[in-house]
């Protein structure tokens, strides 16, 4: 590994024109042949890190040195020809092409210089399979792949280019923990192959066991840059937090009724693996929080969409407080006091054209404040939406702008506001501080354990672990449409024996 | 009555599905290629109906039928680039700017041919040239088929020959498979590092280069003359025709040919004395009822899964 | 609100740019370039008759524009305005010919019976949308030109005045048409209809709760259903509202302005709703606005077009360019063009170019 920098940032700044400073003024290197973690809250500026080293952003000041020259990347093409590649979150696969013409996409190899030869295509990919040991099948579509091939699939994509440097995006944020063992196996070879790569998480944990080198950042600037062996966990923690955000964590005295929620024996066959599920059966208490846990796809879509109403259960029962459910459209749903806080808020939880005001009493628009009749009483709505955003501290200029110029933070603190406010009997919560950062986060868990407190049954389906420890009494664990294993909440529980449930290895319950 | 005193009937049946058929398996083919790329292209029908007063106009003013209709290709062409500039350099709406094409089109081909001619109606003063027939000699003698198979409008056999190329074109080549992906998935493509714009650029002006022979073929094959509005809602109708084809060359082929079909039995019905405002109606109701079916048959498939 | 106001007169000045760009190369090359000129721009003001025409341009134009604002704000992509005015006046004509009703009842059931039988162009696309998922936006389409040729035989085969020579209905009743309201113009009730529609319409949009739900519909059906709209439903009522307003335009527009049914084609009204629409933001306050402005170019074009060798579809490549220059968005997305307004105008600057992180 030699000391020489493969990348180099130098003061570099990318503020948006409506004066968002997503990088203040950023300086530090990438050593080749290293793998460098940067490290981060959500919101400290590393998506932006990344897509001005991917091409597609480009910075605002500053400077970026790629092998000692000066480089001014303007798109994804400019980045592959200085060698970079890049593995996304959220995968970059065109869902009908094969696993070789993805990546062949851009250079595919031609006969005549028109067709495309499909035949050289498979062998090129098949070769790269074997070259770097990553098992897949080049005729396969990318939609029909499993979520941990299809990250291979990408990281394929990317070597295939000659990169020199492999930028990674919160790889394991869809990966079991056993997965992401084995992912971090393929980086470790590849960096004896002389591949630099550029590991982006903010999992700690993880940082540990596969960087040599760690760049913090936060709130747009490098807080700290150091060899990983030089820092010990806490000092790690300090550089990426700066202040102390208040822990919320769940108490023993929090006082649990009568069942709420009770599914019984519930099933759907479905076409999608990841809405089918068979012979569910759970409960609910008034001021319980139950979280779910499972891989992507293990079925707690499909769990959701028999709860919020947009499926109809083949088999099995769904009460509420003693009452059918299942079956019932979404707006009676909500007339029985059932909240659904969505895991896409821009999709599903908002309209980003219209304002926060019009956001905000969508739930409430039947009530005697907001209407009379098909009357609706304008002044009485803002009002509504004023005490929202006081309540959650959803940073704004004014009820009336959009809700898509908010940040996500603060988007998600109105829809949870929406969601929360009504007093509902059931809340359905998927993937609430998803992407959005701490403070925001620590908003929404803080008023979802008052709604708790307040005698809501809560069920939370989340993939960071951590966040279910923090907040669920029970944790229910999901596998293949099945429940496999439920344990009760204790400071002895690690995330380790959850995982391992996620895979079906360990059915256990408590 | 025996049978073989019906066939010059249904062999004039048939002629005129060929007949009816060919502009909108033309402008399909166009529709097919701009929505696969991701693009919509409403203006067809503008684009249809440029081309066609630009065919009259090169070819009564060079004389030749194949430049005019190079002419209208070229029109069809640049109309496309056009309707890509709108939406990618000044950021329109997509659909909204294919009416605003269509628009333009029906009020500028009436001044057009109001400042070359003086009328406003048609262009009968101008000397246009005809797309020809084409007789091939063995095959027309062949029984039965004969009759069908030769003696067509050259845009028919061009129209019948682009269905396997632009299918071969989508599923081979590598324009193809970039075209494909920037339609399902603009997002991944461009981090491929394939230039989406420019593969909706070429989509957009091969699709105006489809509608040009289209156009070319109603102002010259079909008649010889240019009238206001004579596109007629054809390409509307194109558009209908890629839906029921399922986004395949092939596909839309067929689809043409039973619109086509549905028309020729219609005027055909028109002489035992139908009122032929309904006649007229029926190229418009027939694709509505194919789309419902269609659309219907989709759904109890995706249901059944 | 500045930044949208500052937007919304760009834009106006933008429109203006545009319709003289157009305009001068067509009126530099007459004889008369400056009369012509003043003839377009000023023509439709210098005397009562032609301010009535504008007047009377405006009427169908409400109800067109209403309708297509409707629609589309609830999220309903349907151009079936067009088909369904023409058929509203067919019917509306059959119905003042055949049912034997005396006084101002008579126009008033025309006017429904065209409104209802009339929406069903837009209603059709709208169902068959909700019940198999056919595209609503091509159905509409084509059953415009199938509720032209249908409406043309019904003209023409039950309601045609042997006597009167060309493609004539027989004389529409007096008792069936709407007064008269503007001594020295043909300007009739109608005008005060489509307005108070439009002020309707707005009330309906945004101080009703249907209205509400409708925009939400629109805005994101997904987060419609979410909060529990009745997404189908509204996809539903809107085009059904909005075909019987279109449908209602046509009638009222024949019981105005005509002594006998003898549109021939398309009378292209419903595409001018669509500029309407799109000119007045799909707000239904601003439609009036948007109508007038639009009645008083194809007025000045028709003044042209008589005065001058100018074809009055010059007009056409005018509302075509509106149309263009209306949806595009001023937040320009391609970065070097704001490099290039950049140097011509500073404060350009400030024009937001790209989304938020």
């Amino acid at each position: 590994m030699s000391t020489e920098a493969l990348v180099q940032f130098l003061d570099v700044q990318k503020i948006y024109p409506n004066g968002t400073a997503a990088l203040a003024g950023v300086s530090f290197s990438i050593r080749a042949g290293e793998i460098h973690a940067i490290c981060g809250e959500n919101g400290a500026g590393k998506s932006t890190l990344m897509k001005i080293l991917f091409g597609l952003e480009q910075p605002s000041a500053g400077v970026l040195r790629i092998g000692g020259k000066e480089a001014s990347l303007r798109s994804t093409r400019d980045a592959a020809m200085a060698g970079i590649g890049m593995v996304h979150q959220h995968f970059s696969l065109v869902p009908s092409l094969t696993v070789a013409e993805n990546i062949s996409l851009g250079f595919e190899p031609t006969v005549g210089g028109v067709f495309f030869n499909r035949r050289a295509a498979h062998a090129f990919a098949e070769d790269l399979s074997v070259r770097y040991r990553l098992q897949i099948d080049p005729r396969a579509t990318a939609a029909s792949l499993s979520i941990a091939m299809k990250q291979k699939a990408e990281i394929l994509k990317a070597l295939a280019r000659n990169v020199r440097l492999l930028i990674l995006d919160e790889p394991t944020a869809v990966l079991t923990p056993a997965e992401a063992g084995e992912l971090f196996d393929h980086l470790r070879q590849l960096k004896a192959a002389g591949v630099t790569i550029l590991f982006i998480s903010h999992k700690l944990k993880e940082v540990r066991a596969i960087a040599d080198h760690i760049t913090v950042l936060r709130a747009g600037k490098v807080s700290g840059s150091a060899p990983l062996c030089s820092l010990a966990d806490a000092e790690v923690t300090r550089l990426a937090m700066g202040k102390l955000v208040p822990s919320v964590s769940r108490h023993a005295d929090r006082a649990i009724g009568a069942a709420a929620l009770q599914v019984e024996a519930v099933s759907r066959a479905a076409r999608r693996s990841a809405s089918r599920i068979t012979d569910i059966t759970l409960a609910v208490a008034q001021g319980e929080i139950v979280g779910v846990a499972g891989v992507d796809g293990a079925g707690q879509e499909g769990l959701v969409e028999v709860l919020t109403g947009d499926a109809v259960p083949d088999k099995g029962r769904v009460l509420l407080g003693g009452e059918q459910i299942g079956g019932l459209p979404k707006a009676r749903l909500r007339a029985l006091g059932v909240s659904h806080l969505p895991a896409d808020r821009y999709k599903t939880g908002g309209a980003s054209a219209l304002s926060l005001t019009e956001n905000a009493m969508a739930l409430a628009r039947r009530s005697p404040r907001l209407s009379i009749g098909q009357y609706l009483k304008s002044k009485a709505c803002e009002v509504l939406a004023r005490e929202m955003i006081e309540a959650y501290d959803v940073r704004c200029t004014s009820p009336r702008q959009p809700l898509g110029s908010l940040s996500g933070g603060n988007a998600q603190k109105l829809i949870a506001a929406r969601e929360f406010s009504v007093k509902p009997r059931l809340l359905i919560a998927e993937e609430p501080t998803r992407g959005i950062d701490v403070l925001a986060a620590s908003t929404i868990h803080g008023r979802m354990v008052d709604l708790a407190r307040s005698g809501t049954a809560v069920l939370l389906f989340t993939s960071d672990l951590d966040e279910l420890l923090t907040l669920s009494d029970r944790i229910v664990v999901m596998h293949d449409g099945r429940i496999v294993a439920q344990f009760i909440s204790s400071p002895d529980l690690t995330t380790e024996e959850i995982g391992r449930a996620m895979l079906g290895l360990e059915t256990s319950h408590a | 009555m025996s049978f073989a005193s019906h066939i010059p009937g249904i062999v004039g049946v048939v002629n005129a599905m060929l007949r009816v058929a060919t502009p909108i398996l033309l402008a399909g083919l166009g529709a097919l290629l701009s929505e696969r790329a991701g693009v919509i292209n409403l203006g067809l029908e503008g684009m249809m109906l440029s081309s066609a007063l630009a065919g009259v106009v090169v070819s009564a003013y060079t004389g030749s039928a194949l430049l005019g209709l190079l002419g209208a290709m070229t029109v069809g062409a640049l109309l496309g680039a056009v309707l890509h500039g709108a939406v990618h350099i000044l950021n329109t709406d997509l659909i909204l700017s294919g009416v605003a094409l269509n628009l333009a089109a029906s009020a500028g081909t009436v001044m057009c041919l109001y400042w070359l001619t003086g009328e406003k109606g048609i262009s009968s003063s101008l000397s246009s040239k005809v797309l020809p027939t084409i007789a091939i000699p063995l095959v027309r003698d062949i029984p039965l088929i004969g009759p069908v198979l030769s003696g067509r409008n050259v845009m028919t056999y061009v129209a019948f020959f682009a269905v396997p190329a632009v299918s071969m074109m989508m599923a081979n080549t590598t324009f193809g498979l970039r075209l494909r992906a920037a339609g399902q998935d603009p997002a991944s493509t461009a981090i491929a590092g394939v230039r989406v714009a420019r593969i909706r650029l070429a989509a957009l002006v091969l699709s105006g280069m489809f509608a040009g022979m289209a156009g070319a073929y109603l102002s010259m094959g079909y008649v010889s003359w240019f009238g206001a509005n004579m596109s007629g809602g054809r390409g509307f109708i194109a558009i209908a025709a890629e839906v029921m084809g399922g986004g395949t060359a092939y596909g839309t082929g067929v689809a043409a040919l039973v619109l086509g079909g549905a028309e020729a039995l219609a005027v055909t019905v028109q002489s035992y004395g139908a009122p032929s405002e309904l006649i007229q109606a029926v190229p418009y109701i027939v694709p509505v009822v194919a789309l419902a079916l269609y659309a219907r048959q989709r759904q109890r498939r995706t249901a059944a899964q | 609100m500045r930044k949208a106001l500052y937007k919304r007169g760009a834009r106006l000045c933008l429109i203006l740019l545009v319709i003289a760009v157009v305009l001068w190369p067509v009126v530099a090359s007459l004889d008369d370039p400056r009369g012509a000129f003043f003839t377009f721009v000023l023509g439709p003001f210098n005397d009562m008759r032609h301010f009535g025409n504008v007047l009377e341009a405006t009427t169908p134009l409400l109800f067109t524009g209403l309708a297509v604002v409707i629609m589309f704000k609830a999220g309903a992509f349907n151009l079936g305005a067009e088909g369904a005015f023409f058929l509203g006046g067919v019917v509306a004509t059959a119905v003042l010919l055949k049912l034997p009703l005396a006084g101002p009842l008579l126009p008033v059931v025309a006017i429904v019976a065209g409104g209802v039988i009339g929406a069903s162009v837009c209603v059709v696309p709208a169902w068959l949308k909700a019940s198999v998922g056919a595209s609503e936006l091509v159905c509409s389409l084509m059953l415009n030109y199938a509720a032209l040729f249908i409406g043309l035989y019904i003209v023409n085969y039950h309601l045609r005045d042997p006597n009167a020579g060309a493609m004539l209905s027989y004389r529409i009743p007096l008792d069936g048409k709407l007064p008269r309201i503007l001594a020295g113009t043909r300007v009739h009730l109608g005008l005060v209809i489509g307005l108070l529609g439009c002020a309707l319409g707005a009330v309906y949009l945004y101080k009703t709760r249907w209205g509400y739900e409708s925009r939400l519909v629109g805005s994101n059906p997904l987060f419609a259903r979410h909060v529990g709209v009745r997404t189908v439903l509204v996809g539903l009522i809107a085009p059904c509202v909005g075909g019987f307003i279109a449908a209602a335009g046509g009638a009222v527009e024949i019981e105005g302005m005509y002594s006998r049914f003898s549109w021939t084609d398309l009378p292209g009204l419903g595409w001018n709703g669509l500029v309407v629409a799109i000119l007045a933001n799909n707000n239904p306050a601003f439609v009036p606005v948007a109508a007038v402005f639009l009645a008083y170019l194809e007025v000045g074009g028709d003044l042209l077009a008589q005065n001058f060798a100018v074809p009055a579809e010059v007009v056409g490549v005018i509302k075509a360019l509106i149309i263009l220059f209306s949806t595009m968005s001023i937040a320009v997305g391609n970065p070097r063009i704001k490099q290039l307004l950049v140097r011509v105008m500073p404060g350009a600057r400030k024009l937001n170019t790209e989304v938020e992180p």
